[in-house]
């Protein structure tokens, strides 16, 4: 019955263009880069869809700088996004010496969730969209964190009012690496407050010798997980198709965004 | 030991296998040290491999020619990763090495005569791109007020590249759809790489005036020295030192 309210989109993945300018059943796409300077299919892409703007915009770990406002508000208003994303992530330190270049969490303790709550409170009052934020999987736990991570994500979204875009594979690979079952750790997180869902595929990596975040079709197990979720996030406005690579082709975004069209 | 301490030294393991190997890291006992390398391991072809693509994107279009594709070196990787410091100039020369390595002995010179020039090409991008970088714009702040104060110096990583055959024409063809591989003609040039303090990599063609300040800027020569050296009006001097500030090619030392 959601499937009605629900948008169900993509992100735009610039070399797949024309084939998004031209496709049917897709109602949003997210924005990971900004467009290119001299893409032929912005302006189409641009005219005929709703734009979420998902590009790293900093980490809120520390305050952002008035250049990455400028950026996000510059952004927002191209886009005309209904709402402004970011990423619960700490992934470079404070002196800017060392950078992973990836989505890594943050510690979850108090220090840490007040850094949090005060850096999106100050961007929030800086944005005309609200801010949504999204959970990023942890491979392995850090022993000095304090709180398990859904009380400290609901504790944020309590002191910020932001909205949760709740990426599901990665609560997926997160279940799978504590060994529990997916269900029973989707239930712990503040699933009142989703306003977006990701959904796509894992793979196996060679490296973490284990399943790991991908940018592929989304399996049958997947999209069963999705529908359940989706069913427990009454606010929830959209699912996005969470692939974004140069090797993604549109056989697999159009297909991936059709069944989670069907599974919905 | 503040939280955003303890995360640092977590980031720092992941991206620096030395540390990761100390007696400073694993007596922190913080994280399951299998679990940690693997997820290391994992960030380091995951980060190389995004630059492979990314710096030798051009001798990747011309793979279907050579035979050779850049990113393809990675499997040989494993032997770099207990020295891999990610986004070090170390490193990225280490790993822009293989690739170059793995492309130059492709049997095209006839069809290609220009292959060796593009790899040093590619291979300065990718070395230029790595170093620290300025996270938040306080600092800038500081470098931009030390501008008239202190003597410019050549900012580590500015790179001026000698080449025989005109590449910057030649670039943009690469990427477009071809069936005979685009030429470039011969003509000596020099490119002038630089990285801003924000990390954006930035080519220019570098005429004589802008090779010679960035030759002679060392930090210790003054503003009247170099407009001696070089033969620039001051005018002149300033405008360019302006202008190879702003790509990041020189700063303004502070005697720090």
């Amino acid at each position: 019955m959601r499937s009605a309210e629900l948008m169900v989109g993509a992100f735009y993945n610039p070399h797949l263009a024309a084939e998004l300018v031209r496709a049917e059943g897709i109602d949003h796409l997210a924005m990971a880069d900004p467009p290119a300077p001299h893409d032929p299919h912005w302006p189409a892409i641009k005219q005929r869809y709703t734009l979420l703007l998902h590009d790293y915009l900093g980490q809120l770990s520390e305050p952002l700088d008035e250049r990455s406002i400028v950026r996000a508000r510059s952004l927002a208003e191209l886009y005309r996004t209904p709402w402004v994303a970011e990423h619960f992530q700490c992934l470079h330190t404070e002196d800017g010496r060392y950078n992973i270049n990836y989505v890594f969490p943050p510690l979850y303790t108090e220090e840490f969730l007040q850094r949090f709550v005060t850096n999106a409170n100050a961007l929030q009052a800086r944005l005309d969209q609200p801010l949504v934020m999204e959970n990023i999987p942890g491979f392995f736990d850090v022993k000095a964190s304090q709180l398990p991570e859904p009380v400290w994500l609901r504790r944020f979204f309590e002191g910020t009012g932001a909205g949760f875009l709740l990426d599901l594979p990665h609560i997926w690979l997160e279940a799978h690496y504590r060994a529990v079952k997916p269900a029973a750790w989707l239930a712990e997180f503040p699933l009142e407050r989703v306003v977006e869902l990701h959904v796509a595929g894992v793979v196996e990596d060679n490296d973490l010798q284990g399943p790991w975040i991908a940018p592929a079709a989304p399996s049958d197990e997947m999209l069963d997980f999705m529908a359940l979720a989706v069913s427990r996030c009454p606010r929830a406005q959209a699912v996005t198709f969470d692939a974004f690579s140069p090797s993604l082709t549109p056989e697999v975004l159009l297909s991936s965004v059709e069944r989670i069209r069907q599974s919905l | 030991m503040s939280d955003r301490e303890i995360q640092d030294s977590v980031i720092r393991a992941l991206a620096d296998a030395p540390f990761r190997a100390s007696p400073d890291w694993r007596g922190l006992a913080l994280a399951d040290p299998t679990r940690l390398e693997r997820f290391a391991r994992f960030l380091a072809r995951h980060f190389y491999h995004e630059r492979l693509v990314h710096f030798f994107k051009y001798s990747r279009a011309l793979a279907r020619v050579t035979g050779r594709r850049p990113d393809a070196v990675l499997p040989g990787f494993d032997a770099l990763l207990p020295t891999v410091v990610l986004g070090s100039r170390e490193t990225a020369r280490a790993v822009a090495a293989l690739a170059v390595r793995h492309v130059r002995p492709a049997s095209a010179p006839q069809t290609i005569p220009y292959l060796a020039d593009l790899l040093e090409y590619e291979e300065a991008m990718m070395i230029a791109e790595a170093g620290p970088r300025v996270w938040r714009d306080d600092a800038r702040e500081v470098i931009a007020r030390s501008r008239e104060q202190f003597p410019p110096e050549k900012v580590e990583g500015t790179v001026l590249l000698d080449l025989a055959y005109d590449l910057p024409a030649v670039l943009p063809k690469l990427l477009q759809p071809w069936t005979e591989v685009p030429q470039a003609s011969p003509q000596h040039g020099r490119l002038l790489i630089a990285r801003s303090p924000h990390g954006r990599v930035t080519v220019a063609r570098a005429d004589a005036a802008v090779a010679s300040v960035v030759e002679l800027a060392d930090g210790r020569k003054t503003l009247p020295e170099l407009a001696r050296e070089t033969g620039l009006r001051s005018d002149d001097l300033e405008a360019t030192l302006a202008g190879l500030a702003d790509l990041g090619a020189v700063r303004f030392a502070t005697g720090s």
